[in-house]
């Protein structure tokens, strides 16, 4: 063994631990998976969960320092340690909340750094936990000291984290080993973030809310006040807006509708000046009879059986662009934006045209 | 044989050729399952010399695609002729291809 300067104290406590490596490594596996587990089951998106076990040196010289104040191994509570970055502040108490559900937590020993500050001061945040694997959710006969190690669960955000990370890096103890004035810019840092934060949550929160707003206008036919994007597209396609029209079409050759991806037609619609969803239920209202006019110019001498579900739009889209003037250009752009730049779409925008040119609605003058 | 496959820079390059109606579709399906067990590569469908694609043949080439897309392969599609590209185009198909 490396001789580290201990006592006899430290001396056998390092022995122990590194007699009792495996029962750590499974511990830190069982620990891993079970909040892996929660996490997933949760849905959070996480940053990184991440844990160690303590190197022999850094044990070594916790030992030497203030070894005296541990009678046996198991009153060092992070030799094991795990840490869970979360992006967003609320959701390090979601976890927090399902720790305490999972784990046993030693309360008196637990610290929640992120109320220890002064209301005038800023520094670091963290929740941490001393915990417990209690034997509900895990035991080995073989092996009953796994649920007597307490072990460090930390749980912060992102941004909290870096201050941190950064923090250790320039080896940043305390006020007394530092001069006030790295202090004071290092605490300025620690409130910019912790404003940051705030401004993310309050972000996502402002999300969460604009999408239900206009979920609830697409659920109640309000569509003249919801704009265009992909959340309220989305919610505007579950209500299956195109199935009438995509019937129709199929009934031509009693078609099936495959699926295929709508997306694409997002950038179309707002190309062609769609603004809101009451823009896009005029151009199907205005549009309806002849986009299904050119399905059955193009389909009726076929006995094609297979259609995909976005060929309604489809020809909702290109008889707008033609009865608006668009033209061959303005056709080649719309194939260029769902199929990508090719060549091959000039030749799709002249046969287009020339199905068209039979048909009424490019005959009629307006 | 309307599918005449080759292994070629790490993927599979198949010659389409002919009609490829509903039997030939039929007979095609025993054909393709090599692409269908290599779907995680890239597959090349080349169809300089394929006449005509009726809707079992779409049938086919969507299999196929949706293999790929679920290995993480790639489907690419060269050489089509007017009439199939037409028809790619009508059924709004088009763009589920890397039509080349």
């Amino acid at each position: 063994m490396i001789d580290y300067g201990l006592d006899l104290h430290g001396e056998m406590l390092l022995e122990e631990y590194c007699d009792k490596q495996p029962l750590f490594e499974e511990l830190q596996r069982v620990v891993m998976e079970k909040l892996g587990a929660l996490v997933r089951q949760s849905g959070i998106e996480v940053n990184s969960m991440e844990s160690r076990i303590k190197a022999e040196g850094s044990l070594a010289g916790k030992l030497r320092l203030k070894g005296h104040k541990y009678a046996s191994l198991l009153d060092i509570t992070d030799i094991f340690g795990a840490r869970i970055i979360t992006f967003y502040n609320e959701d390090v108490d979601r976890i927090a909340s399902m720790a305490e559900v999972l784990f046993e937590i030693d309360w008196d020993n637990s610290v929640d750094k992120r109320r220890m500050h002064q209301f005038d001061s800023f520094g670091y945040n963290s929740l941490h936990y001393i915990c417990r694997l209690p034997e509900e959710q895990y035991y080995d006969p073989e092996k009953p000291e796994l649920n007597k190690i307490r072990f460090e669960l930390q749980m912060r955000t992102a941004l909290q984290h870096v201050w941190s990370a950064i923090q250790h890096d320039i080896g940043y103890k305390s006020e007394i080993e530092t001069p006030l004035e790295y202090h004071r810019n290092l605490s300025r840092l620690a409130g910019m973030l912790e404003l940051a934060d705030n401004e993310f949550s309050r972000i996502r929160n402002a999300i969460a809310d604009y999408r239900r707003r206009a979920q609830s206008l697409v659920q109640s036919g309000q569509l003249e006040e919801v704009p265009l994007d992909l959340d309220t597209f989305r919610s505007y396609l579950d209500k299956r807006p195109f199935d009438r029209l995509n019937r129709k079409i199929a009934a031509i050759t009693q078609a099936e509708l495959h699926e295929a991806p709508w997306w694409p037609y997002l950038k179309v619609l707002r190309i062609i000046g769609m603004n809101t969803l009451g823009d896009v239920e005029r151009l199907m209202r205005d549009n309806f009879d002849d986009a299904y006019q050119l399905a059955l110019f193009q389909l009726g001498s076929t006995d094609i059986d297979i259609l995909a579900e976005t060929v309604g739009l489809q020809n909702l889209c290109i008889v707008h662009l033609l009865k608006t003037g668009g033209g061959r250009l303005s056709l080649v752009q719309f194939f260029d934006t769902i199929n990508g730049k090719m060549p091959q779409n000039e030749t799709l925008a002249e046969m287009v045209i020339e199905q068209a040119s039979r048909l009424e609605f490019m005959n009629v003058k307006r | 044989m309307i599918f005449e496959i080759n292994e070629q820079d790490g993927g599979y390059v198949a010659t389409v050729s002919g009609r490829l109606d509903t039997p030939a579709a039929v007979k095609a399906q025993q054909e393709i399952a090599p692409l269908l067990e290599n779907a995680d590569k890239q597959i090349t469908l080349d169809c300089k010399d394929l006449e005509y694609i009726s809707s079992s043949g779409l049938r086919l080439f969507l299999t196929i695609r949706k293999e790929a897309s679920s290995k993480g392969g790639k489907v690419i599609i060269e050489h089509i002729n007017d009439e199939i590209k037409k028809v790619f185009m009508m059924t709004g198909f088009f763009n589920l291809f890397d039509i080349r």
